[in-house]
């Protein structure tokens, strides 16, 4: 294993370390854990910024991410190209944020994000069903299904608008403390 | 296309317009802003191309226009505003509603809403960063420089901000940016770079503190990291978060806080009490002046479990402490304060984390969002096993189901079953409650045993081991009843989870509670008459129960765990596995946890024992865990029982223990020939003592003096306790009113939402009854158009409110200069970010001039209603056209508005119309509005460039007065 400063400069850590909350050792190791993904492709050498991508395959198969329904969208969210292909920096990016130390705002407003699969800044009905299916594995029926859908935009959609936005999300996840440690991946 | 747009809302005219999006993210999108826009594209383009490929309705012909004459804005009105960029990507929302007023925003200097102001452009100035890498290459160039700048303007924003905060604020603020790791590189360069500029300019002194806080900075990440590898189980926490869920973690994480404390106990009792005996007085004896000595104990091997025998003369209980002052180092003070100072400690940090507990998880936690909580929150991300993530789905599934059907089952309970259910809840309740009333009384009779049995002048072994009996029978009655109780759930049926959870806890602590008042009766009343050391003697059943609790609970993890998984799977498939009970199990933890406290008095080294309990207790769960049990069907919410548990830990548990030993260290006295308090009164008399002592050394006057008048005086503590009361007064009130204050707000929120979708459905039924006017007025702004760009029509989407109004509005000042009534003045901008507002003053105008008949207000165009100018200039396009009233003949307040506007406006008109009657809420609401602003109204007459446009920080509190006062106005005409 190569020394720690031949991964990165002292400068590169530092960035890494003021950008994510992370510190040195967890950085190097999540930097293992990424590599680890596919030995052959990510360089032991990270001082020039090779411009490394891992594909969504590879990222989907963590022990972390396998079993977990929303990986993609996880993968889609946090990826720079926006198709689940990851950069380290995208890697990092993704655990810094799903770690214990990030605040709940910014936790709420990734997690907003990977339910609102269409992208459209708004958790409507569609992603609701979405979310559900992922959930349930399509065990409930259609009925059941707009019936929670229903239900839980009827709780949460404060101003009526018929659909979450970010602020309902937040004022919803403010009121779930549990979320904090839910929406958090041990690293 | 609507439908297209708005898939099954309930109200396709709210959501159909832009107003709705542009609205939000100029208001509220503050913090959060979407870094990941370069997914945008596709559905924007895939829409635009959608629109398109429908074909353009007659809106959107106008739309288009209305995108046109948007763009002289900048040119005239507001000339001397940046060019706004584009707020989407698609190629043709070069332009968007929102952008004037986040000119307006910065042009108007609001010093009120300064803070949020920069919030907003941190806001905007993010979202413009995140497009940055991607500019749209369709722009023209025109525009891609003015994006440019506004991204430069914005950026620069966000780094000034960011530079005038401290070094590590401000590493703070950028982790908390929602951006990508590019980004927040960019931006942390960016801030570098100036600060070395600066640095560069001053002197070295501010060279040198950049240093200092960079070094600062990385013995901060040192220290971190090295917390981080002392930390205890990381990994076996993973794993059991990672199988089991956060629920189940909650247990580990509790017995992890538990050893904490009884770590820190352990240390301070071993090192203020323990140590300095061992080192200046090698043979701990019990007793001096005691001559019955034996001097035959060995060590038998029962001493373990009795705790009696050679472990009275160790360190390990009270009687065995010297009472004598070593080398200057009185015992007596040391024992009586770090016991003090321990409990003291131990009650600061039960109360800081009650608190932090409570205010995270409870005071804002609403029980009513059940299913959106049940769906959005409750995925576990830290599940990684396969098996797991499957029963959660399951579990998920059932649950939902259950709650579908819960709502709709309750309705349906007939008198009958609901008495039923009430009726086995209080034969439950009865039960529990008798159940735990026996085993207190059995413990008493068992204890009176004992001590009637025991001989304590001829001590055999058999006597030892009839000690035994007590604490045996205490842990078998902790290990059976619980389980009991929990059978308890076949028959009751409870409406929610948590009820059920809250009932079994409630009976549990009532046993618990119950048991232990009778043991510590025992102790308290009939032990210190015993036996010569009674403290020991204390301290030895503690031992025992600590011991035996300890046994059982193993015991009670292979009997309860295995066994029942063994059962479960090979005997009764029927059964299942079993689950682990979260709630039983911290009960347990706290039930022992109490015992250590009451202990540390007669016992100061039991925390030792309870460490090495909490060790093995850790492993052993662990491994029962994993191979014994599955994770809870049903979750409940985590944090929540948490916070619980924590409160039981403390009350009743930590302040019974804390009473306990008060009462000890106050009324009773201690033995005469052992312990560090032989021959005083009580415990507490050895700081009297200590402090008759200090008044003849001088210089100590004061620490006497305060002695006597703050601490012996009972009107300190009657002072302390009126201020605290008053305290909690006055937090209580201020809480209350902030619970109503959110209550309005959201109320206002939904009432809001209400009016805003009113609005745009009326402001869609005028657009579709009205398919002819898309010509006219392209005609009309042919005229003035100063843009001539060709618009490929089939990407706008249609109907934007906002734009509309704008665009209504600059013909309105293109018109009125033509005429060139009076003094135009330039319209004041209103900054409030919500088009609804806007609207709704418009309407309120509208109803004032409607009622007061001042048609010549309405030339002044500073009314400040962008919705109602839009109405009133499309209103007098369709003057212009048909010359005919009766259109909008309708008894809707929009109409009405547009009417009276339109009324007001047209010069060449006489005032025929009459007022139409006010016939819905919203009207009086317009009114009493109007009303409520008659002052305004008045100084707006004499003065019309200065209108009562409100600035935009404010408008929503005005409107909310509005409703208020409307409400008022509505209640007392009716």
């Amino acid at each position: 294993m190569g020394n720690k400063q031949t991964i990165f400069t002292a400068q590169q850590l530092d960035a890494y370390q003021d950008c994510t909350y992370f510190t040195r050792k967890e950085i190097l190791r999540l930097f293992y854990r990424y590599r680890d993904l596919a030995p052959q492709l990510v360089p032991l050498d990270y001082t020039n910024h090779p411009d490394v991508k891992l594909p969504y395959e590879l990222i989907g198969s963590m022990p972390e991410l396998k079993d977990n329904p929303f990986r993609q969208r996880i993968a889609e969210v946090f990826s720079e190209d926006g198709e689940g292909n990851m950069t380290l920096d995208d890697f990092l990016d993704m655990f810094s944020v799903l770690s214990e130390m990030a605040p709940r705002d910014l936790k709420a407003y990734y997690a907003f994000k990977i339910y609102d699969f269409n992208n459209d800044d708004f958790i409507c009905k569609s992603d609701l069903e979405k979310t559900l299916n992922k959930l349930t594995r399509n065990e409930l029926t259609e009925d059941e299904v707009r019936m929670v859908c229903e239900k839980v935009i009827d709780e949460a959609d404060l101003d009526n608008d018929g659909r979450l936005s970010l602020e309902d999300f937040q004022h919803m996840i403010v009121r779930a403390p549990d979320f904090l440690s839910t929406f958090h991946i041990r690293i | 296309m609507t439908s297209y747009r708005n898939g099954g809302f309930f109200n396709p005219a709210y959501h159909d317009t832009e107003t709705l999006e542009i609205d939000r993210r100029a208001s509220s999108k503050t913090h959060h802003t979407n870094p990941y826009d370069n997914e945008d594209p596709t559905w924007w383009g895939d829409r635009a191309s959608n629109d398109a490929a429908i074909g353009r309705v007659p809106q959107g012909g106008w739309q288009e226009e209305s995108w046109r004459g948007r763009e002289n804005i900048p040119m005239d009105a507001i000339s001397i505003r940046p060019r706004s960029p584009p707020r989407h990507h698609g190629p043709n929302h070069s332009i968007s509603g929102m952008d004037p007023e986040y000119n307006h925003s910065r042009s108007i200097p609001l010093p009120s809403s300064s803070g949020n102001m920069t919030m907003r452009w941190r806001g905007i100035a993010m979202r413009r960063m995140s497009m940055f890498p991607d500019a749209d290459h369709t722009q023209t160039a025109f525009t891609e420089d003015a994006i440019w700048n506004e991204m430069q303007n914005e950026q620069q924003n966000l780094l000034e901000e960011l530079a005038a905060l401290s070094t590590r604020d401000r590493i703070k603020a950028i982790r908390d940016l929602p951006m990508s790791f590019k980004e927040k590189k960019h931006i942390r360069k960016e801030l570098e770079l100036q600060s070395s500029r600066k640095s560069r300019q001053f002197t070295c002194l501010a060279d040198c503190s950049e240093k200092v806080s960079l070094f600062s900075r990385k013995c901060g990440y040192h220290v971190k990291s090295a917390k981080q590898t002392l930390e205890l189980w990381q990994g076996a926490m993973k794993s059991i978060g990672g199988k089991f869920g956060t629920s189940v973690l909650t247990y580990f994480v509790f017995l992890k806080w538990l050893l904490m404390f009884n770590i820190f106990s352990f240390l301070v009792n071993f090192g203020f009490v323990t140590i300095p005996l061992l080192v200046y007085k090698h043979t701990p004896n019990i007793s001096q002046n005691v001559n019955n000595v034996p001097q035959n104990v060995t060590f038998r091997g029962l001493e373990i479990l009795t705790g009696v025998g050679y472990f009275n003369y160790t360190v390990m209980y009270y009687g065995s402490y010297s009472n004598e002052t070593l080398v200057g180092y009185n015992m007596q003070l040391a024992y009586f304060f770090t016991i003090a100072v321990y409990m003291v400690l131990c009650g600061i940090s039960l109360i800081f984390s009650m608190s932090v507990n409570f205010k995270n998880n409870y005071v804002l936690a609403d029980s009513a969002s059940n299913s959106a909580w049940q769906l959005l929150c409750t995925w576990d991300f830290s599940v990684t096993n396969e098996k797991a993530v499957k029963q959660r789905r399951n579990n998920l599934c059932v649950q939902l189901k259950e709650s579908l059907s819960e709502t709709a089952q309750q309705e349906r309970l007939t008198v009958s079953e609901k008495l039923k259910h009430y009726g086995i809840h209080f034969g439950c309740w009865l039960l529990s409650t008798s159940l735990a009333f026996g085993c207190a009384a059995g413990v008493y009779f068992v204890y009176e045993y004992e001590i009637e049995t025991t001989n304590i002048a001829n001590w055999s072994l058999l006597d030892e081991a009839k000690t035994l009996l007590v604490p045996f029978v205490v842990s078998l009655i902790n290990l059976v009843i619980p389980l009991f109780y929990s059978l308890f759930n076949k028959f009751e049926h409870y409406s929610t989870h948590r009820k059920q959870i809250y009932a079994l806890l409630i009976r549990n602590v009532f046993l618990k509670m119950s048991i232990l008042s009778v043991l510590c009766y025992y102790w308290m009343k009939k032990v210190p008459d015993k036996g010569s050391c009674w403290e020991s003697t204390v301290g030895q059943s503690l031992y025992r129960l600590v011991l035996f609790d300890f046994l059982f609970l193993m015991l009670g993890s292979f009997f309860g765990e295995f066994l029942s998984n063994v059962i479960g799977t090979k005997l009764i498939p029927r059964m299942g596995v079993p689950e682990f009970d979260v709630a039983r199990n911290v009960l347990e933890l706290i039930y022992s946890q109490t015992l250590a406290w009451i202990g540390i008095y007669f016992s100061p080294l039991l925390p030792a024992m309870q460490i090495l309990k909490f060790l093995i207790l850790f492993y052993l769960k662990k491994v029962s865990l994993t191979h014994n049990c599955q994770p809870p069907r049903r979750s409940g919410r985590a944090a929540q029982m948490q916070t619980i548990f924590i409160f039981l830990l403390f009350f009743p548990f930590f302040v019974g223990a804390l009473s306990i030993v008060a009462y000890t260290a106050w009324s009773l006295t201690p033995s005469e020939d052992c312990g560090p308090f032989r021959r005083l009164s009580n415990s507490f008399s050895a700081v009297d003592v200590w402090i008759g002592n200090l008044k003849n050394v001088t210089g100590s006057q004061w620490v006497v003096e305060i002695y006597n008048n703050v601490i012996r005086s009972e009107i300190f503590y009657f002072l302390i306790t009126l201020i605290i009361l008053v305290i909690i007064y006055i937090l209580w009130q201020v809480t209350n009113g902030r619970k109503e204050l959110i209550r309005r707000l959201r109320q206002q929120i939904v009432n809001e939402g209400k009016d805003k979708s009113f609005l745009l459905e009326r402001l869609q039924d005028l657009q579709k009854s009205l398919p002819n006017k898309n010509t006219k007025q392209k005609k009309q702004k042919g005229s003035m158009k100063q843009h001539s760009d060709d618009h490929s029509s089939g990407d706008q989407s249609n109907s934007n409110a906002m734009v509309q109004a704008l665009l209504a509005r600059q013909e309105l000042e293109e018109e009125e200069r033509r005429y060139s009534i009076g003094g135009v003045p330039v319209p004041s901008e209103m900054s409030n970010s919500s088009p609804l507002m806007q609207a709704m003053l418009a309407r309120q105008l509208a109803d004032q001039e409607n009622e007061d008949q001042y048609p010549m207000h309405d030339e002044n165009p500073s009314s400040s209603s962008a919705l109602a100018q839009a109405m009133a200039a499309r209103n007098r396009v369709e003057d212009e056209e048909n010359n005919q009233y009766d259109v909008f003949n309708r008894s809707s307040a929009v109409t009405q508005a547009m009417q009276a506007r339109r009324r007001a406006e047209d010069t060449d008109d006489d005032m025929g119309d009459l007022p139409h009657p006010v016939s819905n809420v919203m009207m009086q609401v317009m009114q009493a509005r109007q009303q409520a602003q008659e002052d305004d109204r008045i100084q707006w007459m004499t003065a019309p460039p200065q209108n009562p446009g409100p600035s935009g920080s404010s408008a929503l509190i005005q409107a909310m007065l509005a409703r208020q006062e409307a409400q008022n106005e509505y209640d007392d005409g009716y």
